[in-house]
């Protein structure tokens, strides 16, 4: 499955990005296995996860096109 | 960009055109605003000179109308809300967020402008980078 990563806050300064591709990822925890073999710091942070715009808990099956983001703690307001 | 979310400060420009637009609707007597205002903390000796905002904003709009609907929900005599929240880089003294809660009495104005404060901290998908004068930075979390 084709999917966007986005990283967000302190993420995207320790990924060295604010977006990533991956091509053949199936489920969130696969992709999470992908993410912190590329990006191995990201493991020490505390982050959550949405899938197109979706806050989801544990695993789940990834579709062509879908956008995972990774989100660390809000700081807004 | 997502209609919660505006590049840079919130103007006195912007503030008013608000606040000339109340009066419209008859039914409400009390409206309750909040300013967010970028703070210069001191932190292990660094001050605090800017706060660069950044949001995910396709996520923006839809925690904003949540977080609307659970003030509308809470506040039956809440009429209107209106959320604005900076990105960008903004300097030390300048509006990051403004919030108004419209209702037919100051009770529930204010306390559904204060809960509104609470639940965008929470909810909100904005992330703050502070700036220091010695240009080192730290990205915060909210407590």
């Amino acid at each position: 499955m084709k999917v966007k990563i986005l990283f967000f806050g302190v993420l995207s300064e320790v990924a060295g990005t604010g977006i990533k591709f991956y091509d053949d990822v199936r489920t969130i925890e696969h992709l999470k296995l992908r993410i912190f073999d590329d990006y191995p710091e990201i493991i020490h942070y505390k982050f959550n996860v949405s899938v197109n715009n979706e806050f989801i808990n544990g695993d789940r099956e990834l579709e062509n096109g879908d956008e995972i983001a990774f989100l660390p703690p809000f700081a807004g307001g | 960009m997502a209609n919660f979310l505006i590049q840079g400060p919130v103007s006195p420009d912007q503030i008013a055109s608000q606040v000339k637009n109340l009066g419209i609707r008859k039914d409400m007597g009390g409206h309750s605003i909040f300013l967010g205002q970028v703070r210069d903390d001191l932190s292990d000796g660094r001050r605090v000179r800017a706060i660069e905002y950044s949001a995910y904003e396709g996520m923006v709009s839809n925690e904003a109308e949540k977080i609307k609907k659970i003030i509308f929900n809470e506040f039956s005599d809440v009429l209107e809300i209106v959320i604005i929240h900076s990105v960008g880089i903004l300097k030390a003294g300048e509006i990051s967020m403004f919030v108004l809660v419209s209702a037919g009495h100051r009770d529930h104005a204010i306390k559904a402008c204060q809960k509104l404060v609470e639940l965008i901290k929470e909810r909100l998908p904005v992330w703050k980078k502070e700036i220091f004068d010695d240009n080192t930075h730290r990205w915060q979390e909210n407590g």
